[in-house]
């Protein structure tokens, strides 16, 4: 889909229009869904719903329908990060931690969620945004409200500590 | 389920309801699947639906009201998964397996044209048609 095409389907959306709100929803579950798995671990699907409901309740006040992709990731990031958090205060019981739903060696997605959960919600999101999703330092530090200083130390204290687990 | 609740709360106008339905997945889609025979078959404001034209998951459709009033919507169908859009209101249905033998089904409808002050009407439509097709799916 071209860019006009993309800008119009999202105008579209906002003037309510069922059909342009489902192509939307097509587009952005998976979206929301790849920030949210990694950052939130076994609450991504839960992380996931509720940003795509915030994506979609707020989407009237969007003003630029190109900005549509970043503010969706800064809701499914913050979304993400705030789930990850409650979750730490209530650590699920044995036995209920669904495997990591990912394609290839299910050893191998069950080493990466260990050491994923090991490191902190917040260490989680400025790995994902800063070398999953490609964002600068600049625009992970925006997206997570937070000064550059502080991307910085948590971005090398986060990569020390996933090369330290994985290597243990 | 997910995808239909979030765009249910992007249309603050839409009443969205779900229930399970204790009959299989396959036999539950088919009512909407089979949309000309199997909607009117539930939804109580349909009497009757003609496709006008299909080009993949996208539908053309003109349905008759039970008084006779016509009305064109544009849809999209998939398995467990149905958005329509006519030019006076909106209806949404999703399905998802849940369990053996069991459907869970969730169904908005609404009219941006009639607004929020509606939704209690789209309410009590949307649970009797809820009910209607879990005695048909059920029973068959």
């Amino acid at each position: 889909m071209s860019a006009e095409a993309e800008e119009e389907l999202v105008r579209n959306a906002q003037r309510g229009d069922a059909l342009a709100l489902a192509a939307l929803v097509d587009r952005l579950a998976p979206f929301v869904g790849r920030i949210c798995g990694p950052i939130a671990l076994e609450h991504g699907e839960d992380a996931a719903q509720e940003a795509l409901i915030a994506v979609l309740r707020d989407l009237s006040t969007l003003r630029e329908p190109r900005a549509l992709y970043g503010w969706a990731r800064r809701i499914a990031a913050r979304e993400a990060v705030r789930h990850a958090r409650a979750a730490r205060r209530s650590p699920p019981l044995a036995g209920e931690r669904p495997e990591l739903p990912a394609p290839g060696d299910p050893a191998l997605a069950r080493d990466v969620r260990s050491v994923l959960e090991a490191l902190s919600p917040e260490q989680r999101a400025i790995l994902m945004l800063r070398d999953l999703e490609g964002l600068s330092e600049q625009e992970a530090a925006a997206l997570l409200e937070v000064e550059l200083g502080t991307v910085k130390s948590r971005l090398s204290r986060a990569r020390s500590a996933f090369k330290r687990r994985w290597s243990s | 389920m997910a995808r239909l609740r979030a765009l249910a709360a992007s249309m603050p106008w839409v009443s969205l309801e779900e229930t399970v339905i204790e009959a299989p997945f396959a036999r539950v889609w088919s009512y909407i699947d089979d949309m000309e025979r199997g909607v009117p078959q539930f939804e109580g404001n349909v009497r009757r639906i003609e496709i006008l034209a299909r080009d993949g998951d996208r539908l053309r459709l003109r349905s008759f009201a039970p008084g006779g009033f016509a009305m064109k919507l544009d849809a999209v169908l998939r398995p467990g998964w149905c958005v329509m859009r006519g030019a006076f209101g909106e209806i949404g249905m999703a399905a998802a397996p849940a369990g053996p033998g069991a459907t869970r089904f969730a169904h908005f409808e609404g009219s941006r044209w009639l607004g929020r002050a509606a939704r209690p009407l789209f309410r009590y439509f949307v649970q009797r048609d809820l009910a209607r097709l879990a005695a048909l799916a059920e029973r068959a």
